[in-house]
């Protein structure tokens, strides 16, 4: 006989084996992700409601008068660099001007939160090895990812009904502020769809955020083109997009018209993009293996480069990309409050109904009394030094992440001291804030000055610039003697501590916090540099950087290496 | 001569676990010594003391007659060290990382020499260096690793698990680098809960359990406590023969074979039993540190809790 028979063997005994069905598989996948973003999550939604709410009330407060908002629109559409920051005009109703303020911040924020869930739970969980354990089990290769897209809907229609919320708090009507929660989710479902694709392009998590988060801002640009080439109807409050707005998923979010046309059709644009986006999604998990990128990883050097030589040498080779990154964007932010810093003041200075600008600007940050530009200089330069910050936080928070991956502990193994390794990081950020805020205080003087204003606006913007230097190193500083004494709550305190002292600092004077309040935040001591010059406030935060680095230094020689 | 590592009635605690509760351990110039004990024994603990990473609670422990706590740069220059489980930078490539940390302990001074070291070691053990950190899988992260501790000349290594993710041809070029390395005159700690890598490396070995040294010495001395493992071929062999035969544990007969332990103390007078028994096929096994193990965490662990009840 050719064909051979496998040996009896005892029939399998035992319990049997149990057959998950595919929904209790994807309920079982559903809640383990609602559960793990759950407080990532909810602080989100939380942040996105707040801004809505409380730019809809700052609106109320500085611009109650119709005629006001009648201006400040007529001033938006004759400055085209307005538009591309804020939005689209849609008349000057209340709801309507806070709209045009804030709607494309939320669509941005929206974004960023879409993307950064997609590829938390595609790219990141196969390159963490995660997604084998799981695709071992029933669930297989498709129903996880089925699992995130039901999981990602939930959450923009719970942003849907946040963001209304939020708008209807500060007295904007119910209806329109539902469509304004759409527009917002929209957008937010429709970058989802966006990272998704991205994680299944990239071979690392690193790179699919990156990649995703600059789709995310390249479509804030892109619509902030086309308002800008907009144009103007009815009685000169209006503006029609050009094109290049109906590329962008906030453009089309725009195009709802929220209190003013409550248009739902741009909705199926966005939900079209996202199915579109998603079915692809779907077809490459066919054929693609699982941890592999359609986008392979290029291969490294051989053999180091001779800078790569000491602990310094590699925690400048570890972050010298997101250094360069907050560099243009502080680069960006320059540039932008140079330019802007003369329009506003050609638009402004002399107009009485716009006065209430005039002191929103002196109220952000250190603030201070004097010309305007200067003022509005000043002004955005406190938003640079958030951006000094947190990449100084950042770096913080790489010594952490070496620490608890155990990378540190290879090099702890070498005749290195604590000191130089904890030093080499700070010195990394010490030269990340000086970079950006440089990088900032060039490009504002270059742009004032092509923009026609006096040479001394360049030392206008180095003094703003100069002034965020204490305020971004306290940051530094402190962190560091944070991660020095409970390594483990580096990373939220350093997030948390920048995300509302910037709040607090920069916008606290336009929400009207009391001063006490306002004046915890680092951002709202920074040294006056516009009218009476006062450093004051920067010393202390430059005392307090030298006591908290002493004080690291000291105690890193006193506590134990942790890994995890 | 003094010892490179002396440890002695060492103890670490994390919150109320006592990692390592009065451990002991002596290495001597020269020796590749054996530091064995299941996973969770508290080895990789006493290597992060005696790296400065962790400080002791208690006890004493110094390496090359100084604090590894205080003089930790001073000693690092004469040391290499692989971790258990060996975390890379995920953008670096393996070869940037074996550059750096070769760097970092100041072994490359000598370029050419370091540049030949490297490569050889990358040959042997089949490494390709140009892959970025996050690329490699466990094993060869180990294997970038073992590159950067051997590519450099050190007095002193301390290697956790070195070899808990390479393949036996890989093991084999382990072994013959620390065989290398112990030529040289250097000394090895070598952490494992393989037994038989450090059966055919290591001149002596500590047995650990628990935060404490449960057994140490050369194998010679150990393998006296364990017992050594007859088998044969039951054909022919009678049954009330076998009851007869003096000082035999755990007596069975499987597949036609005879097969039995034995204390070391009773084998000369079990052959001469055997002998005249006229047994065919006898294999006399010596005992593998698997039986120490046994002996250590199997059969003896109700007594070990007995003790630790009592006291």
């Amino acid at each position: 006989m050719s064909t051979t028979t496998a040996p009896d063997r005892p029939a399998r005994t035992g319990e049997a084996v149990p057959r998950a069905t595919a929904g209790a598989v994807l309920g079982a996948l559903m809640r383990q992700r609602l559960r793990r973003d759950r407080w990532q999550i909810l602080i989100w939604l939380l942040c996105i409601a707040l801004l809505a709410m409380f730019s809809a009330s700052a609106i109320d407060q500085t611009y109650g008068d119709a005629n006001a908002r009648a201006q400040l629109i007529r001033l938006a559409i004759a400055d085209p660099t307005i538009i591309v920051l804020r939005g689209l005009p849609q008349g000057t109703s209340l709801a309507a001007v806070a709209f045009f303020e804030i709607y494309t911040f939320l669509a941005l924020l929206a974004g960023l939160m879409n993307t950064f869930l997609a590829v938390r739970h595609s790219r990141a969980e196969e390159e963490s090895g995660r997604a084998e354990l799981v695709g071992s089990t029933p669930a297989g290769r498709l129903l996880p990812t089925t699992a995130t897209v039901l999981h990602a809907v939930a959450v923009n229609a719970a942003l849907a009904v946040v963001t209304a919320l939020g708008f209807i708090a500060a007295g904007l009507p119910a209806y329109g502020s539902f469509v304004a929660g759409a527009a917002t989710a929209g957008a937010g479902f429709a970058f989802f769809a966006v990272g998704l694709l991205l994680a299944q392009l990239m071979s690392t998590s690193r790179g699919a955020n990156g990649f995703a988060a600059a789709v995310v801002v390249l479509a804030y640009l892109v619509r902030g083109i086309g308002d800008a080439m907009g144009t103007p109807f009815g009685d000169g409050t209006h503006l029609r997009s050009a094109w290049p707005t109906w590329l962008s998923p906030i453009g089309w979010g725009e195009q709802f018209a929220p209190y003013t046309g409550d248009d739902w059709r741009p909705l199926l644009l966005q939900l079209g993009l996202a199915v579109l986006l998603i079915a692809a999604v779907f077809g490459l998990q066919a054929v693609r293996d699982s941890g592999a990128g359609l986008i392979p990883e290029r291969a490294g050097r051989a053999t180091a480069r001779p800078t790569l030589g000491g602990v310094f040498g590699l925690a400048w080779r570890l972050q010298w990309p997101t250094v360069l990154g907050w560099t243009i964007g502080g680069a960006l932010g320059g540039l932008l409050a140079g330019a802007l810093g003369s329009v506003i003041n050609s638009s402004i200075a002399d107009n009485p109904a716009l006065s209430g600008i005039r002191d929103a600007i002196g109220r952000i940050g250190g603030g201070g009394s004097g010309p305007l530009t200067q003022l509005f200089i000043s002004a955005i330069f406190s938003i640079i030094g958030v951006l000094a910050a947190a990449c100084a936080v950042q770096t913080v928070i790489r010594l952490r992440q070496e620490e608890a991956s155990g990378t540190a502990e290879l090099v702890m193994s070498a005749p290195v001291t604590r000191m130089r390794w904890l030093f080499s990081y700070v010195a990394v950020g010490v030269i990340a804030v000086l970079a950006v805020l440089l990088a900032g205080a060039i490009a504002s003087g270059l742009s004032a000055v092509a923009a026609g204003e006096g040479a001394s606006t360049f030392g206008d913007s180095f003094a703003a610039a100069a002034a965020q230097v204490p305020v971004a190193l306290v940051y530094l500083g402190v962190l560091t003697l944070v991660f020095v004494l409970v390594p483990s709550w580096t990373a939220p305190v350093g997030w948390a501590a920048l995300g509302l002292g910037a709040f607090v600092g920069i916008f606290g004077g336009l929400v009207k916090l009391p001063e006490g309040v306002r004046h915890l935040s680092p951002f709202a001591d920074a040294p006056v540099v516009v009218g009476d010059v006062d450093w004051t406030g920067g010393y202390w935060m430059l005392g307090i950087t030298v006591v908290a680095l002493v004080g690291a230094a000291a105690l890193i020689r006193r506590r134990d290496f942790a890994i995890g | 001569m003094d010892a490179v590592i002396d440890v002695a009635g060492l103890e670490k605690r994390f919150g109320r676990v006592r990692a390592l509760d009065g451990l002991d351990l002596t290495v001597t110039p020269g020796e590749v010594h054996g530091f064995l004990g299941p996973n969770g024994a508290g080895k990789s603990t006493t290597i992060r003391v005696l790296l400065g990473l962790a400080r002791a609670d208690g006890g004493r422990a110094t390496v090359f007659g100084g604090d590894p706590w205080k003089d930790a740069v001073a000693l690092h220059r004469r040391l290499a060290y692989v971790p258990g489980d060996v975390s890379l930078w995920p953008n670096l490539s393996g070869g940037e990382a074996i550059d750096l940390l070769a760097r970092l302990r100041g072994g490359t001074a000598d370029h050419a020499q370091y540049a030949a070291r490297k490569k050889r070691l990358i040959d042997v053990f089949q490494l390709d260096p140009t892959k970025k950190g996050r690329a490699y899988s466990k094993g060869n992260r180990q294997k970038v690793a073992l590159v950067a501790a051997f590519a450099t000349p050190a007095d002193l290594y301390i290697l956790d698990e070195p070899t808990s993710g390479l393949d036996p041809l890989m093991e084999a070029v382990f072994d013959a680098e620390i065989q290398r390395v112990a030529a040289e005159g250097a000394t090895v700690l070598l952490s494992s809960h393989i037994l038989s890598e450090v059966e055919q490396l290591c001149d002596r070995v500590s047995i650990i359990r628990a935060g404490r040294t449960v057994e140490t010495g050369t194998l010679d001395e150990l393998r006296h406590l364990t017992r050594t493992e007859f088998s044969f071929s039951a054909e022919g062999v009678a049954q009330d023969a076998l009851a007869a035969l003096p000082a035999t544990h755990d007596l069975n007969v499987v597949s036609g074979r005879v097969r039995f332990t034995a204390d070391s103390d009773a084998v000369p007078s079990l052959l001469g039993a055997l002998s005249r028994l006229e047994v065919r096929g006898l294999t006399v096994a010596p005992p593998s540190l698997e039986e120490l193990f046994l002996r250590h965490y199997g059969d003896d662990v109700t007594a070990d809790e007995r003790v630790g009840a009592s006291r």
